[in-house]
């Protein structure tokens, strides 16, 4: 116990703490704000954490990672409009709710559900993790490619509705990361002797230019249209002790559904939280009155989706691999800020462990203080016109991506992706597979190299090891259920058609 | 707010409710611009691999040509799956139509383009506090704010805020005039 109740005193440390509660704020209203993302709030944290100790930067993030997916469900119960994608499902009973004019329960319910799946998951990381990196460090560079390969493919196979869309984007992100000095030789490749793009491309304005700019364009379609308000006034906000008595039974099952889907890479809060719904309606007493007002619709997505949060950080903290998009964008932000996930991090740097371990369950409490204390302030939230929220967000995108070198040529280079990800997004190529294969690039280069030199150049070492056969056999069953739904997608897309 | 998309469900008993799903892209089936991505992918792969003829031989187990020639090729080949792709879907009349982005919103989105790029530019000669307040104007006028007292104050207070954090609070360096 000791270990983590050092890490519980280094979060309330009183120098520590407000960062803790400045996260989840932050994560908080954004996750709210429909147009951003849990994604962007991690991104816009980034200038700032990096000039913090990298514990107290990890607990800032983790509390924006656990107030961004909660944040989702305010918009979701108050405008029919999800926050963040994992909160699509709360929609369903939230706004109808809302509509009856208890909106504030719903809210109430969808924090204390919130609260649940995170404790819970957070828990079971806990349990899990370190007896993962442990058997994470026996990986030598062979099973680190296999890996690598792992996190790509699975990435590309779930993060949108194409498979080649994304592997083609899982695949642009490692010409990307092949710009600049090699790890092995240290040639400077394809920089035409521009001292610039000798770095290559670092990773911050990347990720700032696709996520955060790129959506910044997205929502310049929506000028001129008219804006969703939420009218009337929140009421009581606190459910009955006895909704909360049959809410146990729907919030635990959920959140434990959320932390497994949590683990398996390449899933999320959305699938998350539509199964949690759909089963939580199929075992339901009166499943007629899911999508007309039942909390339980309510209680079920959001501890599922905040159940996914511990879940993800299963195989983000010890192997290094994203479990979905947020923590695709978390990966980044922990590499930016020198925190290099994987079983040696439990190893060398059990203090960040630990304060990861406290600060993720400490953010899941605040969401309970925050979410109830707040809760009458969040229509006035999502009332802030576009024309000052989103100029400001583009400045601080900016402002982040100079302050990495002081360079305005990474200014530049966020604009540049920020077309480039909007582009992509409009036709359908997710940014998730970009970002990894910006980070694991370099990472599958140098360990293949490594693997390489080892074997004095003979390939087959690749596939010697049994656990990077597994790997790679995980790798094929992914690809080839992806290909398995798309047809499936397609053939149900022909008969539609046909039917038109 | 967001481009969200709407499905009818129809609940049990006859019920109707409209669910807001996250967007998506538009099309569940490729279309001709997918044929030009495509092509232009095939092109860019092309060429990054060509580039790799310049690097040098290898002196250790691994050349510095090696990993990019396996990003190339393997762009190319799922590039020219993408085209094949649209074109079959052409072809089976499967391809829905483009939605096509309205000029007001293009010319928008190329003034916040020219924008930023100005800004770039003009940062690290007018300096942070010249250059900022316009930039936070220019945009808020691309997001068809029309009050200018607010986009005064909005300009003004964001370009203090910022620089309280940034300068004061996190000391980083912020670019200062320079043109003399």
């Amino acid at each position: 116990m000791a270990p983590i109740l050092e890490g519980f005193l280094f979060v309330l440390h009183p120098l520590h703490f407000p960062f803790l509660v400045a996260g989840v704020g932050l994560g908080i209203i954004v996750g709210a704000l429909p147009g951003l993302t849990a994604s962007v709030g991690i991104i816009l944290l980034l200038p700032f954490v990096f000039y913090l100790d990298v514990s107290t930067a990890m607990v800032m993030l983790c509390g924006a990672f656990c107030g961004g997916i909660y944040g989702g469900s305010i918009a979701a119960i108050l405008i029919a409009t999800p926050g963040t994608p994992s909160a699509a499902a709360t929609v369903l009973d939230g706004y109808p709710l809302a509509q009856k004019g208890e909106a504030g329960k719903a809210i109430g319910v969808a924090t204390i559900a919130s609260t649940s799946g995170g404790i819970i998951s957070t828990l079971c990381l806990m349990f899990f993790a370190p007896k993962l990196a442990r058997i994470a460090l026996a990986f030598g560079p062979e099973e680190y490619f296999a890996l690598t390969v792992f996190g790509l493919t699975v990435i590309a196979s779930v993060a949108g509705k194409s498979l080649s869309k994304g592997l083609i984007a899982g695949f642009f992100g490692l010409m990307i990361a092949t710009v600049g000095i090699d790890p092995v030789e240290g040639y400077a490749r394809y920089s035409f002797g521009i001292p610039n793009l000798m770095g290559g491309f670092s990773l911050l304005p990347v990720l700032i230019g696709l996520f955060a700019i790129s959506q910044i364009f997205v929502q310049m379609e929506m000028v001129g249209k008219k804006v969703k308000k939420y009218e009337q006034k929140i009421g009581r906000i606190l459910p009955s002790l006895n909704e909360l008595k049959k809410l146990f039974f729907v919030i635990v099952p959920a959140s434990f559904l959320g932390t497994f889907i949590g683990i398996i890479p390449g899933t999320g809060g959305a699938i998350a939280s539509f199964l949690a719904y759909n089963e939580t309606k199929r075992w339901s007493k009166d499943p007629d009155s899911f999508g007309k007002g039942n909390i339980a619709g309510v209680a079920a997505p959001e501890a599922a989706n905040n159940g996914t949060t511990g879940g993800a950080m299963v195989p983000l903290l010890t192997l290094g691999i994203p479990g979905d998009v947020v923590t695709a964008v978390m990966l980044g932000c922990l590499l930016l800020i020198g925190v290099r996930p994987g079983p040696l991090l439990f190893k060398e740097s059990p203090e960040v462990v630990n304060a990861v371990f406290a600060g993720l369950l400490l953010a899941n409490v605040l969401i309970l203080f925050l979410g109830v204390i707040s809760v009458r302030v969040f229509p006035k939230v999502l009332r802030i016109p576009p024309s000052i929220l989103f100029p400001v967000i583009f400045t601080l995108c900016f402002l982040g991506a100079f302050s990495l070198n002081n360079s305005t040529y990474d200014m530049f280079v966020a604009l540049v992706f920020g077309i480039i990800g909007y582009v992509m997004q409009k036709n359908g190529f997710p940014a998730a597979p970009v970002v990894l294969g910006v980070i694991l690039g370099p990472i599958a280069e140098d360990v293949l190299a490594r693997s390489l030199i080892i074997s004095h150049g003979d390939w087959s070492t690749l596939f010697n090891s049994p656990i990077a056969i597994f790997f790679y056999a995980i790798s094929t069953i992914s690809v080839i259920y992806s290909l398995k739904q798309q047809f499936a997608d397609r053939e149900s897309g022909t008969e539609q058609n046909d039917k038109k | 707010m967001r481009d969200l998309r709407s499905i009818e469900v129809v609940l049990k008993g006859g019920r109707r409710t409209i669910i807001c799903l996250p967007p998506q892209s538009k099309r569940g089936f490729m279309g001709k611009v997918e044929i030009a991505i495509g092509a232009c992918l095939m092109i860019l792969s092309g060429v990054f691999y060509g580039i790799t003829f310049q690097f040098p031989e290898q002196t250790l187990a691994f050349s510095p040509k090696i990993f990019p020639r396996f990003v190339g090729i393997c762009l190319f080949i799922l590039s020219a799956i993408l085209v094949t792709q649209g074109t079959l879907a052409v072809r089976k009349g499967l391809a829905d139509e483009p939605t096509k982005p309205t000029k007001a919103f293009l010319t928008r989105l190329l003034c916040a383009i020219l924008i930023g790029y100005i800004y770039t530019q003009l940062l690290p000669i007018a300096g942070y506090i010249v250059a900022t307040p316009p930039f936070i104007a220019g945009i808020m006028l691309v997001f068809n704010e029309k009050r200018m007292i607010r986009i005064g104050a909005c300009a003004i207070i964001t370009t203090s805020v910022l620089y309280i954090v940034f300068r004061i609070i996190f000391k980083v360096p912020l670019p200062r005039f320079d043109l003399f």
